[in-house]
């Protein structure tokens, strides 16, 4: 088998779901071809089975000849042993083309998604490309699975048709127009029973949120009630998908029975020219046997064909998804012209707004809305949307830079940040040589981790959900730090903390940051009598710069924000 | 808060699932017995086609005419049409009774998930939960639609067909038995370890799934902080582990399967052989061998599916041994019946812990006037979310006690206990549904007039009106989506329908702007004139607002008293407060 994964997943043809699927399959040939030369052994062996039963029971039975008989069973062994050895090669060269397939993709993806960055959320929804994990992939995966029986299915039948032929041109041609015929009519059930089991699968899928809510609010119900009316909502839903269930039941059930009446149907009709044929003198005893047989058997490679369009349809479909998700690109290239590093320790300005950054300095963003204090937050990162050349540092529009320089200089954590889930240490430090014990004193984390058998080898659950939100934030804030950049900005880094964590961190950071330039929006006043510097957005524009102490002082408009009061500033001021 | 994931949810032993299965069969037998009768039928007319085959052979063999072979094969036919009623009443009534079946467990479980108490889902982490009710139930769910039935009725035409198989002569029995060995050994073998196998694999793809979507929710974070690299060599590791648990299952099935082949062949090979040589001898007729032959044959698929559909209901009894272990969790309140004389809450000398041996409260005590509001502050970690919840009667004590009005929290039931105390915490969950079953959850029935007003007494009655469907949005997972602060303002809107005369804030509008925060307090502390509030605040001024304020460090009440009190001693709480008028 081959080794998995594989080191570069390749370059995707995305032009279409169909060059899509065939650049796909032309990356695996080999083992494809493996499948499809296996399948084809595979399914002739049990193609001729019938053939070599009713030889045995000619020669070797109805002739009484013992020798011949044992000849006979030595083949039918032999054959068996073929099929075996044949069917389990094939099942390793379909689970090898599966597993390709379905890993390759999820290299394409993550890599993709790595590529895009924050243009992905924008430009496509990600519920969509999280479904090609959970379903788009094991689509892909069957195309190439069925394909190699598929091809078995094909040769099979051409075997078994010649075979037929030979022995009697009517029942051959009976065989080999009826058999497809039949399938042909179970086309008609297909539809509805699709449609319905459609419906029943979506009752089902709503049924497991419902379920998931449960679970995710079970905290919240237990702290103010209502269980029975989740009770009765799940029950209510259940039922109805109960019901679905009911409906496809009685398409399914007809379908079960008809794939029972039209084979049978057919066998029939066969065994009846068959018999009268031999009765005739045409055929042998043996041959009818065989017939029987043959007819069963071709039950296989037609339910396989058909087994086959429809995989293709779906793994056309989910290709289709997949490309849309290829095709994109980020927003943020690198430019044609790129300029020259700007030296460190150099100020960051945007026109648009009117703030300047200092170098070194620890800068606080107030805003009369929050909402402009995280767009210029992001603006200052180039990571909103979309990008203007208006902010540069050290005089160089960022645009003008690499994007990997300008991520590498400007980090900006804002408090959609999302902590990933494995060892805690590693998620800690990003760089591989950040200093952790430092960051994690200075985000006050410190006692996150005392409270953790573990420590830093701690397996942290998916997006830090084993954390509460305060803890979150405080671990957020210190893999931020530990990345310790030329610029850091950091957005409400303490909005979920208590009032004496949050004055600790604010007391460290200033320490922590010292002759770095770090930029900070927040409305606390623990926060802001910290900074260095702070800096009163209104409409979007820097209307005030001062110190905090300074602006409360000078500026109404900021002390409305930052106290949010009235008559505390009688007993503040 | 316990982050740690340190217990499990239990899992039902084999017997409590066999109790379970022989009372599920019981409380159906009339669609049980039916559909397992209609089966045994369908399989015994499947057995025509054999015999009437072998007949056929026969009597070509002697010498016959046209209209014997006419009649046999009017006969054959006439199997065929009953074969095919038989069957589709027969799946049909099966596939009714799984439904049946499935959706009593599935609502058996969701019922026993509602009553667990909470300090067990937060000690075996909401993912276990999460995973037995949409993994478990999916699994159960195919296990009961596909596999059950299959099984059953490979099993049923496993035995008709070797009964007729043995009807043609007692002689076919004995290639048949040559199979037997290598099919049990072979089982065996492979189904002690098909399980962890396939569980382990399809943990892998559960893992693929989560670090994917990670990736891409995360995209941001992960083109902010330079963490592409991370992400692919995270997706590619996940993958190689996939790819190790495939080639183990891989490995079981290339020993496996061969092995299966092999078993069903030897009867086959072994009835042609030991019935011809029976047939030289005169034994038997030509017929007899043919229809034997066949039969054996026939044998075949039954046989490898109930072979192959083994491991997968194999699974489903692990699904379902994960679901009735739900229901095994004992219950953390003992109802006395007791009722409360007053509205007056007290702790008296509490302790508790989460992990033993680490008391995360060593002995708080605290009488609560009726009416009166009282401001938690303290460092995270001192406690206060812990107080909080044993203050709503969430969590026993585990000595001393938390009474309202002389009886114990977790005396009362729990719908009896929502009417004296209820608690909202920062955790802001929206519930998939409209606005308006958010909203009355905790009173089924109010009138749109209280829900418009309890809204507005948070501050959130312009922007549900803002919405498009007003009252009637679809919100939650899936629907429209809601802010932090949104969130908050629904769980007090919650709060002020359910109206009881004690209510525990735990840093409930912490993620709402500080300024509309304190905008909502105060008109929310208007509808709630004369109930008791204890509110844990990291905001001050909330503080500032209370009738007392209680500082909580390391699990004790280091101070309490009014905020004038408070700032006048010189304690920690004046300290902090001074910082926060940036005097400090």
């Amino acid at each position: 088998m081959r080794r998995l994964p594989l080191d570069h997943p390749g370059t995707a043809d995305h032009r279409s779901p169909g060059r899509f699927l065939w650049w796909m399959a032309g990356q695996q040939w080999r083992t494809l071809a493996g499948g499809m030369a296996f399948g084809i052994v595979w399914m002739c062996a049990q193609a001729v089975m019938p053939a070599v039963i009713g030889r045995a029971i000619d020669q070797g039975v109805a002739a009484k000849d013992t020798d011949r008989l044992l000849e006979w069973a030595g083949v039918l062994l032999a054959i068996g042993l073929v099929q075996a050895g044949a069917g389990i090669m094939r099942h390793r060269f379909a689970v090898t083309n599966w597993l390709t397939a379905a890993y390759r993709i999820v290299q394409l993806v993550t890599r993709q998604s790595v590529r895009l960055g924050g243009t992905l959320p924008r430009k496509v929804s990600t519920g969509e490309v999280v479904a090609i994990g959970t379903n788009d992939l094991s689509h892909i995966g069957q195309v190439m699975d069925v394909s190699a029986r598929f091809s078995g299915a094909v040769v099979s039948f051409v075997v078994v048709a010649v075979i037929l032929l030979q022995t009697s041109v009517t029942l051959g041609l009976v065989v080999l127009l009826g058999v497809p015929l039949m399938m042909l009519l179970l086309t008609p059930i297909l539809g509805p029973l699709q449609r319905s089991s459609a419906h029943q699968r979506h009752l089902m899928g709503r049924l497991s949120n419902t379920a998931s809510d449960i679970v995710g609010g079970l905290r919240v119900l237990r702290g103010i009630g209502g269980e029975q009316v989740f009770a009765d909502r799940y029950r209510r839903e259940s039922q109805s998908a109960r019901y679905a269930g009911v409906q496809v039941a009685r398409l399914q059930s007809v379908l079960d029975a008809l794939q029972v009446f039209l084979p049978g149907f057919f066998v029939v009709v066969v065994v009846w020219i068959g018999a009268r044929s031999a009765v005739s003198g045409s055929i042998t005893a043996g041959e009818l046997v065989a017939f029987y047989g043959y007819s069963a058997f071709l039950m296989i490679p037609l339910r396989t064909a058909t087994e086959y369009a429809n995989k293709v349809i779906r793994g056309r479909v989910a290709a289709a998804r997949i490309c849309r998700v290829l095709e994109l690109d980020p927003e943020v290239g690198v430019p044609a012209e790129v300029a020259g590093s700007p030296a460190t320790g150099v100020d960051l300005v945007d026109a648009r707004s009117g703030l300047t950054v200092r170098a070194g300095v620890l800068t606080a963003i107030v805003s009369d809305q929050p909402d402009d204090s995280a767009l210029l937050a992001d603006r200052l990162g180039m990571t909103a949307s979309p990008v203007d050349d208006e902010v540069t540092l050290g005089g160089v529009p960022l645009t003008a830079l690499d994007p990997v320089e300008v991520r590498e200089r400007i980090v900006v954590s804002d408090t959609g940040a999302l902590f990933f889930s494995g060892r805690l240490g590693d998620g800690l430090d990003l760089s591989g040589h950040g200093d952790v014990d430092r960051a994690l004193d200075t985000a006050s984390a410190a006692d996150i981790l005392d409270a953790l058998t573990e420590g830093l080898d701690t397996i942290v659950a998916e997006r830090g959900r084993s954390f509460s939100g305060g803890q979150r934030q405080r671990l957020v804030l210190a893999r931020a730090l530990a990345l310790d950049p030329e610029v850091l900005v950091l957005v409400e880094p303490t909005s979920a903390v208590d009032a004496h964590t949050e004055s600790r961190i604010a007391a460290r950071l200033r320490h922590h940051r010292a002759g770095r330039t770090t930029v900070v929006t927040s409305t606390s006043p623990l926060m802001l009598d910290t900074a260095d510097v702070v800096a009163f957005l209104e409409g979007g524009r820097v209307v005030a710069t001062g110190t905090h102490a300074e602006l409360l002082a000078s500026s109404a408009a900021y002390r409305r924000v930052v106290t949010r009061e009235t008559d505390l500033e009688a007993v503040g001021a | 808060m316990s982050s740690q994931v340190s217990g499990h949810l239990p899992v039902a032993d084999d017997r409590a699932v066999r109790r379970y299965v022989a009372q599920l069969a019981r409380r159906h037998p009339r669609m049980l017995y039916g559909a397992l009768s209609l089966h045994v039928g369908a399989a015994l007319a499947a057995l025509a086609a054999p015999r009437l085959l072998g007949d056929l052979v026969e009597a070509v063999q002697n010498g016959t005419t046209t209209g014997h072979v006419d009649r046999i094969v009017g006969v054959l036919a006439a199997f065929l049409v009953v074969q095919t009623v038989l069957t589709r009443y027969a799946r049909y009534l099966s596939q009714v009774l799984g439904e049946q079946v499935l959706a009593e467990l599935r609502e058996d479980f969701v019922d026993s998930t509602l009553a667990l108490p909470v300090g067990v889902v937060e000690e075996a982490g909401s993912g276990d939960l999460l995973t037995r009710t949409s993994r478990d139930v999916d699994q159960l769910g195919w296990s009961i639609r596909m596999a059950l039935p299959e099984w059953t009725i490979a099993v049923v035409t496993a035995v008709v067909t070797f009964v007729a198989a043995i009807s043609v002569g007692w002689w076919v029995a004995l290639p048949c038995l040559l199979g037997v060995p290598p099919l049990v050994i072979g089982l065996r073998w492979y189904l002690r370890r098909a399980k962890d196998g396939y569980l382990r694999e399809s943990a892998t793809y559960s893992r693929i799934n989560a670090t994917l979507t990670e990736t891409v929710e995360g995209a941001r974070t992960v083109e902010a902080l330079g963490l592409g690299r991370r992400r692919i060599a995270a997706a590619d590791e996940d993958i190689e582990a996939s790819y190790w648990a495939e080639r183990y299952t891989l490995y079981l099935r290339t020993v496996f399967f061969p092995n299966m082949e092999i078993a069903y062949l030897v009867p086959t090979v072994a009835t042609l052989l030991f019935g011809g040589y029976l047939y030289t001898q005169g034994e038997v007729s030509l017929g007899a061998v043919t229809a034997a032959t066949l039969y054996v044959q026939m044998l075949i698929d039954p046989v490898d599916r109930i072979v192959s559909i083994l491991d997968e209901l194999q699974l489903g009894a692990a699904s379902l041994a994960r679901l009735l272990g739900v229901a095994q969790v004992p219950d953390d309140r003992e109802v006395s019946g007791r009722e409360p004389a007053g509205e007056q809450l007290e702790a008296d000398d509490v302790r508790f812990s989460y992990v033993e041996g680490r008391d995360v409260l060593h002995g708080v005590s605290l009488d609560v006037g009726v009416g009166e509001r009282i401001a938690m502050v303290g460092p995270s970690g001192a406690g206060k979310s812990t107080l909080g919840r044993l203050l709503a009667g969430i969590h026993p004590p585990r000595t001393g006690a938390v009474t309202v009005g002389g009886v114990g929290l977790v005396e009362l039931p729990l719908d009896d206990l929502r009417g004296h105390v209820a608690l909202v915490t920062q955790e802001h969950h929206v519930f998939v549904g409209t606005m308006r079953e958010n909203l009355v959850l905790a009173r089924p029935g109010a009138s749109d007039d209280d829900v418009r007003s309890a809204l507005d007494a948070v501050d959130a009655l312009d922007w549900v009106d803002a919405l498009p469907e007003g009252l009637d949005t679809e919100v939650g997972s899936g629907g429209r989506a809601v802010t932090a602060a949104q969130a908050q303002q629904i769980a007090l809107a919650r709060l002020v329908l359910a109206d009881p005369h004690t209510l525990v804030l735990d840093e409930a509008t912490s993620l709402i702007d500080p300024r509309a925060a304190r905008h909502l307090e105060r008109s929310l502390a208007a509808v709630l004139e004369g109930r008791t509030v204890i509110a844990i605040a990291h905001r001050l001024f909330s503080a500032h607002d209370a009738d007392r304020v209680a500082v909580v460090e390391d699990g004790r009440i280091s101070e309490l008293g009014s905020h004038d009190e408070l700032v006048a001693t010189g304690g920690s709480y004046a300290a902090l407060w001074e910082s926060w008028h940036g005097r400090g």
